[in-house]
């Protein structure tokens, strides 16, 4: 395997609580190589977002509890100097979910476009070309932008100039934060299809989180599936989409509606229930929902190991092979 | 200036001077107060009435200078310029000596309320982006000031310093700081949680330009929704100084001053004390009007975003 881009190693962020403390992501470590894309999929509050930020270095900084290494081009970024940091700002790119609340409603589109440009010292006449090179890759002209400010735009093409700004900079990573969820479904396509042909045209590293399998399936090479703040399955689309070994992954993937009027959804109660995710606990996190449980779940809390069938799971006891119908 | 002229002459200006003018024009229509009431409306002609004629006193035909007596002593009200109000105790006109007042009153006020809104708001700033020891500094200090009686507070300042028109300028300052950073500190908390404001930080804005360049601007409605109230609690306060004898030294006139020296007289002259009553009331009624007119307006700007 070559050299990756993003490493990350036991990765734990906490954020306080009052007295207590909430572990958002709990010992995650991830390889993401030069070109890959990889998808964080988990349910609303399994620590999704949190890794994103927590990558870009974009945690509220007054409220959080950050332990583990980052390194990006094997240097460590939780040591960066302003300076140095700057710098990656250029390499590392956000996109977020809603694409309307990312713009800072009192500034024109064009001004939009090109204030990481402006932060990172580049000439006027550079800034000027790069930002028409960036609209007109995202479908836009200068001529549709000029003067405007994002509330005249709708949310696809919010989210497409929220694109261009990120791709100004000519990154070499981007983190998309749900960023079709606030679409409307043929609008998703048409972004989704953006984001696909511009990683495949800057050859672009990207980490894409979201709960949609249907999305993450469509443009990431790696899944991580996670479960309160923990990576519970790692591995290759097929495997993950294929052969699930861990069983909560097997959940996710039963939750996604069947296009069919008479199927019958009936989530059984006890697996839709979570525990609590203030008390520190032993243990499997996902044992109480888990249809295969044993007394060795609650005691010990299993690791991330290479299963029979290729993928990392953090199973006592990952699922045979085909045991999704297909 | 007709609309037909500023059309034509647009059109033949080249593209760039025209849309500044398009601009400019765009900005006058907003300058409409669309969706104000008639007494909003009336408030603020009122108060930028009230700025011209404190500007302009000097050039008012016929007003005579405030600090020299003029007719009788304590004449009521008739309908000539300079005794609309009458005259005081020693026979200056009260309507001169209340629009020479206007003009102190403002200069203070106003000048009060930049040093505080800059302090307050550099605090504010500090407070709600970083949290920490920042905030529970800038609290103690906007909670100590506002559980101390203002007056209080001043007079313990001013029996230091002794009575000018920079003493109290000063002090009037200090006294709404801790309000200006605490709504500052609050805004920034409320707009810190925005993803622009995380997007500004991922494309490496430093500090000052996320907090001046991102999150000052989308303060400014809240803001100036809030300084006409304060402005008007300042008018109060230099009045009822004025009044105790601790505001602008005394040949100046200034309208807490002109009503202390008028209840002296109330039994026998009652009329006398209107004019700078009338300027008081008016003037903080037009402030607080147009407050909530300004928070009205913020309100309707949010719902729209």
């Amino acid at each position: 395997m070559t050299a990756p881009l993003l490493h990350v190693r036991n990765l734990s962020v906490t954020f306080p609580r009052g007295r207590q403390s909430f572990k958002a992501v709990d010992d995650v470590s991830i390889d993401l190589g030069p070109t890959e894309a990889l998808g964080l999929v988990g349910e609303s509050g399994s620590g999704k977002t949190t890794i994103g930020r927590a990558v870009l270095r974009l945690l509220p900084f007054a409220e959080r509890n950050v332990s583990g290494e980052i390194d990006f081009h094997g240097r460590p970024l939780t040591a960066a100097k302003a300076a140095e940091l700057k710098a990656f700002r250029a390499q590392a790119q956000m996109v977020f979910q809603d694409p309307v609340s990312s713009f800072n409603p009192r500034r024109r589109i064009e001004e939009i476009v090109a204030e990481g440009l402006r932060i990172q010292g580049v000439g006027k006449t550079e800034i000027a070309e790069r930002v028409d090179t960036a609209l007109a890759e995202v479908g836009m002209s200068r001529s549709m932008v000029e003067g405007r400010r994002p509330h005249q735009f709708s949310g696809g093409q919010c989210q497409r100039i929220a694109i261009a700004r990120a791709l100004a900079l000519r990154p070499e990573m981007l983190v998309c934060d749900e960023p079709v969820a606030s679409l409307d479904v043929s609008v998703q396509a048409r972004v989704l299809n953006l984001l696909r042909d511009m990683r495949r045209a800057r050859s672009l590293a990207m980490i894409f989180i979201s709960h949609d399998l249907a999305v993450v399936r469509s443009i990431c090479d790696r899944i991580a599936v996670l479960y309160m703040g923990r990576i519970v399955e790692i591995g290759d689309v097929r495997q993950i989409f294929e052969r699930p070994a861990h069983p909560y992954t097997r959940t996710l993937l039963d939750a996604v509606p069947v296009p069919d009027a008479r199927a019958k959804v009936v989530p059984s109660p006890e697996r839709a229930v979570r525990a609590s995710r203030l008390e520190e606990e032993g243990g499997c996190a996902f044992r109480t929902r888990c249809p295969f449980a044993q007394d060795i779940c609650a005691r010990v809390r299993p690791e991330l190991a290479t299963t029979p069938l290729g993928q990392q799971a953090a199973c006592h006891f990952p699922l045979p092979a085909a045991a999704v119908p297909a | 200036m007709t609309p037909g002229k500023t059309h034509d002459t647009t059109t033949a200006l080249p593209p760039h001077r025209a849309e500044l003018a398009r601009g400019w024009r765009a900005g006058i229509a907003r300058m409409r107060f669309p969706q104000s009431s008639p007494l909003e409306a009336f408030s603020i002609l009122f108060l930028i009435g009230l700025v011209l004629i404190a500007a302009f006193a000097d050039f008012i035909p016929g007003l005579v200078n405030p600090n020299f007596p003029y007719g009788d002593f304590s004449a009521p009200p008739n309908w000539t310029l300079n005794g609309l109000f009458g005259t005081d105790g020693l026979g200056r006109s009260i309507l001169s000596r209340v629009i020479y007042g206007a003009r102190q009153t403002l200069i203070i006020v106003t000048a009060a309320t930049v040093i505080s809104m800059v302090c307050g708001i550099f605090l504010g700033m500090l407070a709600g982006y970083f949290r920490g020891f920042a905030e529970h500094g800038v609290d103690l200090f906007a909670n100590t000031m506002s559980s101390l009686p203002p007056v209080l507070i001043i007079l313990a300042l001013v029996s230091v310093t002794g009575t000018s028109v920079l003493t109290m300028t000063l002090t009037l300052g200090i006294l709404d700081i801790g309000t200006y950073a605490r709504i500052t500190k609050g805004g920034v908390i409320s707009q810190n949680d925005r993803d622009y404001v995380l997007a500004a930080r991922a494309l490496g804005a430093g500090h000052g330009r996320v907090l001046l360049r991102e999150i000052l601007p989308n303060l400014v409605p809240t803001l100036t929704a809030v300084v006409p109230p304060l402005m008007a609690g300042l008018i109060i306060t230099e009045g009822s100084l004025s009044f105790l004898g601790f505001g602008i030294p005394a040949p100046a006139p200034s309208w807490g001053g002109m009503i202390a020296g008028s209840t002296d007289l109330i039994s026998r002259f009652p009329l006398l004390i209107f004019g700078p009553i009338l300027a008081i009331v008016l003037t903080v009624y037009a402030l607080n009007t147009v407050g909530d007119f300004l928070a009205r307006r913020v309100d309707i700007r949010e719902r729209q975003l």
